[in-house]
């Protein structure tokens, strides 16, 4: 009986029923002294059960947008265990990352957010993610301008800009005391609203999608990248050209991303 | 030749005629493009729970409408500064499109400079074994205080809402020692109680909430408030009917309904541990948005505000009304019937009201 237009449960089945839109934030947290096997062997379990959950009884066509860590890796589980589900429906959350990049370029040019676009976050919701800003611009009174040339501090953005933006997370829990909630729910929304309703003209976003082998990523991991939507579906911006810099750093990773997808299968055999 | 000049002089007017016209267009074209100027909005007792989950609403535009940008100050105490500047962080970390700027200080002159919103969540709280006094007495000058620095560096029409509870005598401290703040623009929180009000209607029926209005809290946002749903409705298929009739069960709500309202924040700390953080934060968006754009057509809400002695309720304590919102001020709506046994609810919650008023002031002494 749908009472009230809130479902509150513990029974995985009566929480899937019918859903159009999951948001897996649920997970075993890294406690003290856990090692990086025993976290991922918690989570593959958790997965591997919620793929199935969902795949029964969600509703047709149903957006997943997993969250909690490793969310790249839950991602690839849950695609694993519930076939049946679309691979494109499937994404993990890299969106906290893309906005905190957009949050240091806005502080750094003392701008306001809502000019600063087009950054992109590559790969894995991790410390080796990639936060680029090689395609990312202001907007100006002179028209849109690339933040590299407004920035003018290469050693910055391919230094210090990148590795906080990279350990971020570790910043807030250690002002906080608890993990970014606040932020990570709102990347949250702007995940699935851009996903749903479209992204702007001109505008792409972060999304931990399935790889088709874009950008010589290996096809298979669920890899971020730089992607608009239309309709309900994401895209994955092509064409970008890519320096030597970046190059490792794509790989190095999707490298990560590869040796973390070992890891979550030696866990289930 | 003649009609050759003439002919000219008609095109040239002509042309500077249009000209002028596609001015006119174009200019405001962009001037309805063009933003809004951005709206300050003060947050007291922002790195705690209530404020955490207040202020990325007011990002979001929850409080104030999807167009409106707005800049954020938060005031918390020395103890706090760290975990406010982590809230901090995680707001520039949202990249939030309207907000664009933050504030994040222990300085209440800083926090105060400039602000046309201001939201107290900051209060002490009660522990355990403490008096009634000593929590008074500490909110007492804690209201004293702040309510001098709103005075001096908020804007002018600075609109105040206090949250922090005791809030109806936190609210009538800071007005009684803000005495340039217009005594309309000081409020206190009831529309929480006024929302739970309408929950609880709405799962009784099993209706949508969005169905149910018009209830009315009376009083102090205290466990003497009198949830009124004599002049509340629904709205069905065949038109507005009146809860009273729908329930068709006075028992409940004369009772149970009563007491579940009232005594929501205490069945929310049960559950969670921890008090009522996200509805606070809801309701508290929801009473700036209506004071600010405006009642719906045929709705009023619930706003604790300096009392004018309407329905016979003392003048001079902030008590709870209900109102209607238009072009920014609040209007207590009058001549709803009064039945006895709402008649000493009034009474009963106004003569706590007016307890906490010579406690509150016993402490200044």
């Amino acid at each position: 009986m749908i009472a009230s237009g809130v479902v509150a449960t513990t029974d995985v089945v009566e929480a899937c029923t019918g859903v159009n839109i999951a948001v897996m934030v649920g997970g075993f947290p890294r406690k003290e002294g856990m090692e990086r096997k025993d976290v991922m062997s918690k989570n593959v379990a958790i997965y591997k059960s919620q793929a199935s959950a969902l795949e029964k009884h969600a509703a047709a066509n149903c957006k997943v947008l997993v969250v909690a860590n490793p969310a790249n890796t839950n991602a690839l589980i849950l695609k694993e265990f519930a076939p049946s589900i679309p691979e494109k429906n499937i994404s993990c959350l890299t969106r906290l990352d893309h906005n905190r990049a957009l949050g240091q370029i806005s502080e750094r040019l003392n701008v306001p957010v809502s000019d600063v676009k087009n950054v992109i976050i590559w790969g894995n919701h991790s410390s080796t993610q990639y936060p680029d800003v090689n395609h990312a611009t202001v907007k100006t009174p002179a028209g849109e301008k690339p933040v590299r040339v407004l920035v003018a501090n290469d050693e910055w953005l391919n230094g210090e800009f990148i590795t906080t933006v990279q350990q971020r997370g570790a910043a807030i829990i250690k002002a906080r005391k608890l993990s970014s909630a606040l932020s990570a729910a709102s990347s949250a929304c702007d995940h699935i609203r851009d996903w749903v309703l479209g992204t702007p003209e001109g505008t792409w976003v972060s999304m931990g999608v399935y790889s088709d082998g874009s950008y010589n990523v290996p096809a298979g991991l669920i890899y971020s990248f730089p992607v608009t939507c239309c309709n309900g579906q994401w895209t994955i911006v092509q064409g970008l050209p890519i320096d030597e810099l970046s190059r490792k750093k794509l790989d190095l990773t999707a490298e990560e991303l590869s040796e973390e997808k070992a890891l979550a299968y030696s866990c289930l055999s | 030749m003649v009609s050759v000049d003439r002919s000219l002089f008609v095109f040239n007017t002509l042309a500077l005629f249009r000209s002028y016209r596609l001015f006119q267009i174009s200019l405001s074209l962009s001037l309805s493009t063009m933003a809004k100027e951005p709206v300050r909005v003060l947050v007291t007792g922002a790195a705690g729970q209530i404020g955490y989950a207040l202020v990325p609403m007011i990002a979001r535009g929850v409080m104030l409408g999807a167009d409106q940008p707005v800049i954020l100050h938060m005031l918390d105490i020395p103890p706090a500064a760290e975990a406010l500047n982590g809230v901090k962080m995680e707001l520039v970390d949202a990249a939030f499109p309207l907000l664009k700027g933050v504030v994040a200080t222990t300085d209440a002159i800083e926090a105060c400079t400039g602000v046309n919103i201001a939201v107290m969540v900051g209060g002490f709280p009660r522990k355990e074994g403490m008096e009634r006094k000593d929590v008074m007495s500490k909110n007492v000058a804690i209201y004293k205080s702040q309510a001098s620095a709103l005075e001096k560096h908020a804007a002018a029409n600075c609109k105040v809402l206090v949250v922090a509870n005791p809030a109806n005598t936190n609210a009538l401290i800071l007005k009684e020692f803000a005495p340039s703040i217009p005594e309309k623009n000081i409020t206190c929180l009831t529309r929480l109680d006024h929302n739970r009000a309408l929950g609880q209607v709405s799962e009784r029926l099993n209706v949508p909430v969005s169905d149910v209005k018009n209830v009315i809290i009376w009083g102090n946002h205290s466990s003497t408030q009198y949830p009124d749903v004599n002049h509340a409705t629904v709205t069905t298929s065949a038109g507005e009917k009146p809860v009273r009739q729908l329930v068709a069960d006075d028992e409940w709500l004369h009772g149970d309904f009563i007491s579940t309202v009232q005594q929501r924040g205490a069945a929310i700390i049960k559950a969670r541990k921890l008090s009522s953080a996200l509805s606070a934060a809801s309701s508290a968006c929801d009473h700036i948005r209506d004071w600010v754009l405006g009642t719906p057509e045929g709705t009023w809400v619930s706003m604790g505000v300096y009392s004018d002695g309407s329905y016979n309720v003392p003048a001079g304590l902030i008590y709870s009304f209900p109102v209607t919102c238009c072009n920014g001020d609040w209007t207590i709506v009058q001549g709803l019937a009064i039945d006895d046994l709402s008649r000493k609810k009034l009474d009963l919650t106004a003569e706590e009201l007016t307890e906490e008023k010579a406690l509150a002031y016993s402490c200044l002494t």
